[in-house]
């Protein structure tokens, strides 16, 4: 059955390159910018920036879907040694739980918009906050599995396929 | 060619104050920011796209109960070219003092059959030559908005919509060149360097 796999590159993946760090452009540059431009939006008072805040939290929100598949099918050719194994289990569920709060701040954004698209509730700024530092620290955790430990590089998957890196 | 190579790097003077990435710091600058110069980039683009066929979309929107404004969608491509423009000059100014610490790794080459100073060269001149289209980009979309396209409903013309979508597609290589260098380079990855240098990962990277 294995046969019908297409077969895996010199960074073991079915493809040329990592793609999920390529789909989270879109989560974390859009989640970062609704944050500041709801605090913009609040501090200078031009309310169109609750919408271009409102629009990059939608697109954040598909995307972040889209960064999960990705990211568990290249978890899952990773081959995590040492501690990023437990660097991915934390990447993996906070990246699942992230997905949980992006789509309840985007269905409460949603609900705000309907009733006055020009205002937006305090409490949500709150959660912005939140929001935002959420996903520093899951960038930061992504960027310590390529980074430091060189997932997915050509380098660390020759060792683990000579069975030297376990 | 031997003057070159009988010449130490000047990285060497300051060994002592990088880790084994390569850096003096563990995780690299300039991939972050990256992040937000493509995906503000894009979705600008691509909102500004939305604004254009506006006229398409509208009973969709309408089917769904989502309230939207035009003006709302071409709002987003005009603050996030915006940002994107502040933000990738950081963006350059970074890739550029860890292109300045960068050790390749020796002997590997590209899909492209690049070497690693070649796909270095290439993505520093490409950097920089991205960058001064984000900005001229941005002039041009601030001039539509405010004075040629003011009272216009499509905010931007066709001709910008086209020149973002090849920028995003040249984005895309000048993307995958960086890419390389970390994948296949192994530039500031710690792992990739502490193997060039010998070492065992399962001692020192546990």
């Amino acid at each position: 059955m294995f046969e019908l796999l297409p077969p895996l590159n010199d960074k073991n993946l079915p493809w040329l390159d990592v793609i999920h760090p390529i789909v989270v452009h879109f989560v974390i540059a859009m989640a970062l910018i609704s944050v500041v431009f709801d605090m913009i939006g609040v501090l200078t008072g031009k309310k169109n920036l609750f919408e271009v805040s409102f629009w990059n939290l939608i697109v954040a929100t598909v995307a972040i879907f889209i960064a999960i598949i990705f990211g568990q099918i290249e978890a899952g050719l990773a081959n995590p040694y040492g501690a990023s194994r437990d660097i991915l289990n934390i990447h993996s569920t906070i990246g699942w739980s992230l997905a949980g709060v992006l789509a309840l701040l985007t269905s409460w954004r949603y609900v705000a918009r309907q009733k006055n698209p020009t205002a937006l509730p305090r409490p949500f700024l709150a959660l912005d906050v939140a929001l935002a530092a959420l996903v520093v620290v899951q960038v930061y955790l992504g960027d310590k599995l390529v980074w430091v430990y060189g997932l997915h590089t050509v380098p660390v998957v020759k060792v683990i396929r000579d069975g030297v890196l376990s | 060619m031997t003057a070159i190579a009988t010449i130490a790097s000047p990285i060497n003077d300051i060994a002592d104050s990088l880790g084994a990435n390569d850096l003096p710091y563990a995780i690299p600058v300039h991939p972050n920011l990256v992040h937000l110069t493509i995906g503000l980039f894009a979705i600008g683009i691509a909102f500004d796209f939305a604004g254009a066929f506006y006229p398409l979309e509208k009973r969709l929107f309408r089917f769904l109960a989502l309230p939207v404004t035009r003006s709302g969608f071409h709002d987003v491509g005009w603050y996030n070219l915006l940002a994107c423009s502040g933000i990738s000059f950081f963006t350059v100014a970074a890739g550029f003092y860890e292109m300045l610490l960068a050790v390749p790794l020796p002997g590997v080459r590209s899909v492209l059959g690049q070497t690693a100073i070649d796909t270095m060269l290439w993505h520093a001149i490409g950097g920089v030559a991205i960058l001064l289209v984000i900005v001229a980009m941005t002039i041009w979309r601030g001039y539509q908005r405010f004075v040629w396209r003011k009272d216009l409903g499509r905010q931007v013309t066709w001709l910008y919509l086209l020149s973002g979508a090849v920028m995003l597609l040249l984005m895309g290589l000048h993307g995958s060149l960086g890419a390389w260098l970390a994948s296949d380079f192994g530039v500031h990855i710690t792992a990739d360097q502490l193997l060039a240098a010998g070492a065992d990962l399962n001692e020192v990277l546990p």
